[in-house]
């Protein structure tokens, strides 16, 4: 066999890997009122079919695939395609039914209500 | 001599893995409790490549809209400028803001002169494009032998 079909060729044994994604965790803020948490996440380049949000079992766990299309060569890279994750804990009293996620400009806008049991309530106080 | 090769393959395997690791070690530094965006003290990620006539820059500017960036070309100098307000919703108590506010400008030297003219900016979920055409002198040209 030729020298340098030897060097080149791998071991049949050895487990091709798909390419690994860097993960990170995006910035938020996070926001409450007397009706809902509100959360936003930084995710520039992220497409809305590539993000997933999840909750469960008190935790609420965003995360997002961002992969750009690259043209020529670089000159030099800050930032490469990047998986966006992060896990929160929510409390028991929202109302998982009714949250909202919406996606604009990279930034991801999640609305989480508080159920109508958990909202503080004034209670009048009758005079005799 | 067959084994050892493939051990010495793992090897290098390994050794990439762990520069990557390294690599994005300072990323991760700090970023779970007080990570900001970036906006007070740098700004925004930027990627430069270059395909023949053009240059192609893209840059990180999540929650911007196309009116609070500024874009400036002279020559080979570009400036990228903007400001990020603050979301901050009215009657809302805060938990957590590590997403960053502010002014940020950032000026780069490019490589070859641009046609300012034909220059293309697109803003695209929190992602700006450049698309920066050369300028004919700088262009790659093909010299045909006589």
């Amino acid at each position: 066999m030729d020298k340098t079909t030897d060097i080149t060729k791998k071991e049949t044994k050895n487990i091709e890997k798909t390419h690994e994604l860097y993960e990170t965790a995006p910035a938020v803020d996070i926001y409450e009122n007397e009706n809902e948490i509100l959360l936003h996440a930084d995710m520039p380049g992220v497409l809305k079919e590539n993000i997933n949000v999840d909750i469960d079992n008190g935790t609420l766990s965003i995360s997002g695939i961002r992969k750009l299309k690259i043209k020529g060569t670089p000159t030099y890279e800050e930032f490469t395609d990047v998986e966006y994750v992060r896990n929160f804990s929510v409390p028991q009293t929202i109302d998982v039914e009714k949250v909202e996620a919406e996606l604009k400009d990279g930034v991801l806008r999640l609305h989480l209500p508080k159920s109508e049991a958990a909202k503080p309530r004034q209670i009048e106080i009758k005079t005799a | 001599m067959y084994t050892r090769l493939s051990d010495i393959d793992r090897l290098f395997g390994n050794m990439s893995l762990l520069q990557k690791r390294l690599n994005n070690l300072y990323d991760d530094y700090g970023r779970s409790s007080g990570y900001k965006w970036g906006f007070e003290h740098t700004s925004p990620r930027t990627n430069l490549y270059e395909n023949g006539d053009n240059f192609e820059l893209k840059a990180e500017v999540p929650g911007l809209a196309k009116e609070d960036l500024n874009v400036k070309i002279q020559g080979n100098y570009l400036e990228i400028s903007g400001t990020r307000g603050s979301e901050t919703p009215e009657g809302y108590k805060t938990h957590k803001i590590e997403r960053g506010t502010g002014s940020f400008s950032r000026s780069f030297t490019l490589p070859a002169d641009i046609d300012s003219s034909k220059v293309e900016a697109t803003l695209k979920d929190g992602v700006l494009y450049l698309v920066l055409p050369k300028h004919e002198a700088a262009k790659p040209k093909k010299i045909s032998i006589n």
